[in-house]
């Protein structure tokens, strides 16, 4: 694993996405139309907030009998010719995979859309072993051809608009030059079919495994998950060990849920249960298949019990849509894989204390709570973070600035302790402040406080003793 | 396998084993309620509506010689020259395939392979310009399909070709999604490669906007079979 971006780099980045406006237009044009789509499903299905509450239950009750449930799918998998493999961490499960596509004499991998495997920077490893790794669904399949990683969990390509994406074509491929979705879209697909036909090897990832059959569950729109999954004569499915339930009949609650708020569907256009390799005759499927279930810090989630919480995520990417931040910065800025709130909450224990910044990337205004369609209480884990941040459990190195400004706020924190001396620091500043105040606002503060009324006004400090609710806000 | 006890057992610690319950399994398994007494053209024609609403198309419940005739008349529409083809679940298939061939369209039809001709067979489906499968059920609150895959009706057919033409018995077509599953059980679903299909391959990867027939097919045809012809 590449070293983690400091928190320097996270400034930086998101610095200049701020000021990139086309950016800006294109994620808020792309945020107001999912969440137009979702308005109106969720309009027309009542059961929405009780299918919520079944799915939190069923996951939190998974998670805890996470041991026991991946136990029981291992043996049903195994029993029906699958290869099972326990990864560690994501250097065992990518060595895994490469080590299987060289035995395989695979030249090309084709990949369905997964987050998992780029968790574990699947792709690099291939290309280092001398193998192409396409991949395949649409979006993917077009920040691979930039170079790029996806900037969202469902759509890859969202800080790109059709004219970009033109442009990419005709550069790679020497076509004419088109913005139409449609004609790009044909385009694309010739060309993967063409791929897939001759493809050895495909890895996709996993939305639910099914313990009590030994199914897994994949869930998209475009067929690449199918075709992946049922046309190389190996195939390979890359999980977290998070993705286990335990019942058929748990499914159909996710099912109702993940698509009306990843896309404003009611179901996805392809659900596939896949039980194993294929079976004599068959045409379909492979002649060997196997499951890569990965932890990579998960297990010690768990442990905590504030973050275990964090698990129960069906990667809808719906926080991401709604979150003030992400809509600012895009996905790039975060420099993680899983960018948006709830990438702020599972990055740090993923990729380790680097991206312990992350949880500080958040006004905790709790839209991605209300969005959230397992009801995970992303603000009370992002503060949960902060506080093992601040004591020291997951130290970061924050850029000067901010370590200043986190020394003078510790100064702070102990001159508060005294009682006595706040409110004669108080009293002291409301006299020597009076004279700049109007209509009881400060418009301009002095030196680095500066920095706070540059963007809005501050409410005149009052003497202790004579203290009054602040005034209404006056006009500005 | 070390590495599975390994986990297992960083697991077991995590979870601090011993102190959890059963409560919440049970509250989370009651199934979302069925309307059984639902009509089942009722049924049928919410399957027509929700079908239409994610780009497919929905051609009639029909009596099983007018499926027949349907069929041929949709391949001329569509332009079709090669017609892929495979068992069905109930329906004769085999007949339908006899119709489209007296019509002077060639048939692929999907029969068991041995794996030397595996390619062979996927390259004829893959260049067919239609495919016929008939679903095992349908679901009426989202418009679904659910297709099992054996080795006379693969899952290439509703997959590979441009245009896909799906038939489903009309007492296939279920309320919504949970009783499918439970029709088809835990063991059904354990056995069998299943997919589940909601109108014509799409994408909306590019600034949102609502592509059909990204890797699967274009356009999604449906009957529905009326099982008597009187």
């Amino acid at each position: 694993m590449a070293e983690f971006p400091k928190a320097r780099d996270f400034f930086e980045s998101s610095r200049a996405a701020v000021g990139d406006h086309e950016l800006r237009r294109k994620l808020e044009n792309a945020s107001a139309r999912h969440l137009d789509h979702f308005a109106e499903v969720k309009a027309e299905f009542p059961a929405y907030d009780d299918e919520r509450d079944a799915a939190h239950r069923i996951k939190t009750d998974a998670i805890a009998h996470l041991d026991e449930l991946l136990i029981e799918l291992t043996s049903k998998l195994e029993a029906r010719g699958c290869k099972v493999f326990f990864a560690q961490d994501a250097a065992d499960a990518r060595d895994y995979i490469v080590e299987l596509a060289k035995r395989r004499g695979a030249k090309t991998v084709v990949k369905g859309k997964s987050m998992t495997t780029e968790e574990i920077e699947l792709n690099g490893a291939l290309e280092r072993a001398g193998i192409d790794a396409v991949e395949t669904d649409l979006g993917e399949y077009i920040v691979q051809l930039r170079g790029e990683r996806p900037s969202h969990i469902i759509t890859p390509a969202i800080h790109l608009s059709k004219e970009d994406i033109g442009q990419l074509f005709t550069d790679k491929f020497g076509i004419e030059y088109t913005a139409e979705p449609e004609k790009l879209t044909a385009e694309a697909r010739s060309r993967l079919r063409a791929i897939f036909l001759n493809a050895d090897f495909g890895v996709t990832g996993v939305n639910f495994a099914i313990a009590e059959t030994g199914t897994l569950v994949i869930v998209e729109n475009e067929g690449n998950g199918r075709l992946s999954s049922t046309m190389p004569e190996t195939f390979v499915a890359v999980m977290g060990i998070e993705k286990v339930i335990a019942r058929l009949e748990d499914l159909s609650h996710f099912l109702e849920i993940l698509a009306r708020t990843a896309t404003g569907q009611k179901l996805t256009t392809y659900t596939s249960f896949i039980t194993g390799p294929r079976r004599e005759g068959e045409l379909d499927g492979p002649g060997e298949m196997h499951v890569v279930i990965l932890d990579n810090g998960r297990s010690s989630m768990i442990a905590d019990p504030v973050l275990r919480e964090a698990l129960n995520c069906i990667r809808c990417g719906a926080c991401l849509n709604v979150c003030p931040i992400y809509r600012r910065i895009g996905g790039h800025a975060y420099r993680s894989v899983y960018p948006g709130p709830i990438g702020s909450i599972i990055s740090p224990n993923l990729f380790g204390s680097a991206a312990g910044y992350l949880p500080f990337a958040s006004t905790l205004c709790g839209a991605c709570k209300d969005i959230c369609p397992v009801k995970i209480d992303i603000p009370r884990i992002l503060l949960h973070l902060r506080w093992k941040e601040s004591t020291g459990e997951h130290p970061i190195r924050w850029p000067r600035a901010i370590e200043r400004a986190r020394r003078g706020a510790r100064r702070f924190a102990k001159m508060a302790r005294h009682p006595r001396t706040v409110r004669a620091l108080g009293n002291f500043a409301a006299m020597v402040l009076k004279p700049f105040a109007h209509n009881g606002y400060l418009r301009r503060m002095p030196g680095p406080f500066g920095n706070w009324t540059k963007y809005r006004d501050f409410p005149r400090p009052r003497p202790h003793k004579r203290s009054a609710p602040a005034p209404e806000r006056p006009p500005s | 396998m070390a590495e599975i006890h390994k986990i297992i057992a960083s697991l077991k610690d995590a979870l601090g084993v011993g102190a959890r319950s059963n409560s919440q399994a049970e509250a989370a398994s009651a199934p979302v309620p069925v309307a059984q007494s639902a009509h089942r053209a009722a049924l049928a024609s919410t399957f027509a509506r929700e079908l239409e609403a994610v780009g497919g198309k929905f051609l009639g419940i029909l009596t099983p010689a007018e499926v027949t005739n349907r069929i041929v008349t949709l391949a001329g529409e569509i332009g079709a020259k090669t017609v892929a083809l495979g068992q069905g679940v109930e329906s004769d298939m085999e007949e339908i395939g006899e119709a489209l061939e007296r019509a002077d369209f060639r048939i692929v039809r999907t029969i068991p392979v041995a794996d030397t001709e595996r390619a062979a067979m996927r390259e004829r489906v893959a260049n067919a310009d239609m495919g016929i499968a008939e679903a095992d059920f349908a679901i009426a609150s989202t418009g679904t399909l659910a297709v099992v895959s054996t080795g006379d009706r693969p899952s290439s057919l509703t997959l590979l070709p441009p245009a896909s033409l799906v038939i489903v018995q009309i007492d296939r077509v279920m309320a919504n999604l949970a009783a499918v599953l439970a029709e088809l059980g835990a063991g059904g679903v354990a056995a069998n490669r299943l997919t589940l299909i909601t109108g014509p391959s799409r994408t909306a990867d590019i600034e949102k906007r609502i592509v059909l027939g990204v890797h699967g097919p274009k356009s999604i045809h449906v009957i529905v079979v009326w099982p008597r012809d009187d």
